[in-house]
């Protein structure tokens, strides 16, 4: 019986191969995540990385022109025609100089819509310029009164980040990892749908399964022909990641990617069942369905509960026992820990993949005995 | 040779086969005529085993279809209500797949492809994509995988329809030759003139049940009719779904 096996398998792949929209999606699926998110992270890196200009409104600058200074060296400047400046309005009192000389307090206005968001960044970096001009004042005043600055401070922070350089990629990388399960769930799609709802619209279905063939040799060996496209894209995406990543200068956000050929075995080995799982949960949807658009609006639907799956578990971190065994979601931990370089559970790896065996298996009974009913071939 | 004992077979309240009985012999071309709507694409389903049946059964070779239906499958060559290509393969890939399927590999199954694509006489278009083809090349390809196996029973449902004089006469060829092979031949037609001109017997159904079986000339003589057609009118007494 593994021969018809293998000459179904081999037609599947053969018409799938000659067609292109389907190779088209098993390409563009793999290429498009790993590529969209290396471009999302350099822009992050480029805005964070550069300390750019600030231009901002500053009103009696000249009151305090060592103040103006000390704001241009930290690249804080007025505003002016080539140069149009934010909505900060930075306003120095008539009286600076002689406060300050006096001692009292000199107020200084930063006036400017809060709720902007987009101006955050720039707020802060003026009010944080402000704040280090007054302790440099501070301990001048204190230096000359012979007074050491180690008394206005008497508790100092000292950040140590314990966080290893892979931990810390696993926090921003996992978001790749959910395109590599994205490309297993979209990849084989078309193959799929061709192969059940296909067949079914182009009036082959019947001739099919009155052939002497058992209906699961076939449906196992369309589920596999799709299972194929699925880990091909998969697979082509694991590959890109590294190289697309090269082109990132993630060691400036102090992240540091690693994966060696040996990961990205492991990571292919642990995909093959999900791939065969995302298949034939393909065929069982498709061939319930009519036509081609009509398999294809179903299949959108149902794909759509996998990847909301793995984005709540990637946003919300949730963790529960359950998700390291159950199909996609042992998956994506297995991605995880790889790029975080923790150590692998083998022993839940295998568990996941045991489970995603058995919930595969017993689709592949469900569409058997949907193709066997002539409600469901004809249907009546 | 195929044999249905009682077939009835209803979906919800609409009885399509009401106890149908009949025989098709070995060397013989039986047809199997009926207006529109009589039952004649669910008898036939029920014997390559995708119905099954309410009551009765039907065997080829003396094998139950309902029972075995992969033995009997082996054993018959289909060509069905509604064929639809594999567009992306070509004519010989299309022919080699299903040989593939009936456990044919290697060398015996090259062989096996490439004497139906001579039988067919289709060796210009063996090798094209069966995408653009037209009707009568379509239905020898369709032809080709219902006999690459040399299946000793052969059902086609409706085959001549939409076929030209040309095509019409390459299928016509085709049955004397395998009856000539002592094949069972077993085809449904609502067309009168098609149904004289090949068929050894003619089994009449209407409405799910047999009215009538005998030769042509037999059921002339039954009826007192001097035409076939008149027979046939007299037989499932009404005009209603005949194609003349």
């Amino acid at each position: 019986m593994k021969s018809v096996f293998i000459t179904v398998w081999l037609k599947e792949m053969t018409d799938a191969l000659r067609d292109k929209r389907s190779l088209m999606a098993a390409m563009s699926y793999a290429f498009f995540g790993p590529i969209m998110m290396a471009v999302a992270f350099m822009m992050v890196i480029k805005d964070a990385v550069s300390e750019r200009d600030v231009y901002v409104h500053i009103d009696g600058a000249q009151y305090a022109p060592a103040l103006v200074d000390f704001l241009g060296d930290r690249r804080i400047f007025a505003g002016d025609e080539e140069n149009a400046a934010r909505e900060i309005y930075l306003e120095i009192p008539e009286n600076y100089e002689e406060n300050l000389a006096s001692a009292k307090p000199v107020y200084i206005t930063v006036r400017s819509d809060y709720s902007e968001r987009s101006d955050g960044s720039y707020r802060s970096r003026v009010e944080s310029a402000l704040r280090e001009y007054n302790n440099t004042i501070v301990s001048h005043r204190l230096t000359l009164r012979g007074i050491s600055t180690d008394v206005i401070s008497p508790i100092r922070i000292d950040k140590q980040d314990t966080a290893t350089k892979e931990a810390r990629a696993a926090m921003i990388l996992g978001t790749v990892m959910v395109f590599v399960l994205m490309a297993i769930f979209f990849s084989g799609m078309n193959v799929a749908i061709d192969g059940s709802a296909g067949e079914r619209e182009r009036n082959s279905l019947e001739f099919l399964l009155a052939q002497p063939v058992a209906t699961h040799w076939l449906v196992m060996a369309k589920a596999a022909a799709a299972g194929t496209f699925a880990l091909f894209g998969g697979v082509l995406s694991i590959l890109l990641i590294p190289l697309v990543f090269i082109f990132v200068p993630l060691e400036k956000l102090g992240i540091d990617f690693s994966m060696s050929m040996l990961d990205q075995l492991g990571i292919i080995l642990v995909l093959i069942p999900l791939a065969a799982f995302a298949s034939i949960l393909q065929l069982f949807v498709s061939f319930r369905a009519k036509s081609f658009k009509e398999a294809q609006t179903y299949i959108s639907l149902v794909m759509f509960i996998p990847v909301a799956v793995i984005f709540a578990v990637e946003f919300t971190r949730f963790e529960h026992p359950a998700l390291s065994v159950l199909p996609v979601t042992s998956q994506h931990q297995v991605l995880l820990a790889t790029i975080g370089g923790q150590e692998i559970n083998w022993l839940m790896v295998l568990g996941g993949a045991g489970v995603t065996v058995v919930v595969t298996a017993l689709l592949v009974a469900v569409v058997t005995k949907m193709l066997r009913s002539e409600k469901v071939v004809f249907g009546l | 040779m195929i044999v249905t004992n009682g077939l009835a077979k209803a979906y919800k309240d609409v009885k399509a086969l009401k106890g149908l009985s009949f025989q098709a012999n070995d060397g013989e071309i039986t047809g199997l005529l009926g207006p529109n709507g009589a039952g004649k694409t669910t008898c036939l389903r029920s014997i390559y085993g995708l119905i099954h049946p309410d009551i009765g059964s039907a065997e080829v070779d003396s094998i139950d279809a309902s029972k075995s239906p992969l033995e009997v499958r082996k054993r018959i060559g289909i060509f069905p209500d509604k064929f639809g290509l594999q567009e992306r393969l070509t004519a010989r890939e299309h022919i080699a797949y299903f040989a593939g399927l009936h456990g044919l590999h290697g060398e015996a199954r090259k062989a096996a492809v490439q004497q139906v694509i001579d039988d067919l006489d289709m060796n210009d278009i063996a090798d094209r994509r069966t995408g653009g083809f037209s009707q009568g090349q379509r239905m020898k390809v369709a032809l080709g995988q219902a006999i690459v196996h040399q299946p000793q029973n052969l059902i086609l449902d409706e085959p001549s329809r939409g076929l030209d004089v040309m095509s019409t006469r390459i299928l016509r060829e085709l049955l004397f030759r395998l009856k000539g092979q002592g094949r069972c031949i077993l085809f449904s037609s609502h067309v009168m003139q098609e149904v004289a001109a090949l068929c050894d017997r003619v089994v009449i159904m209407v409405a799910g049940q047999v009215v009538a079986e005998g030769s042509p000339a037999e059921l002339c003589a039954r009826t007192g009719q001097e035409s076939f057609e008149e027979a046939f009118v007299q037989l499932i007494g009404t005009e209603e779904g005949i194609m003349l």
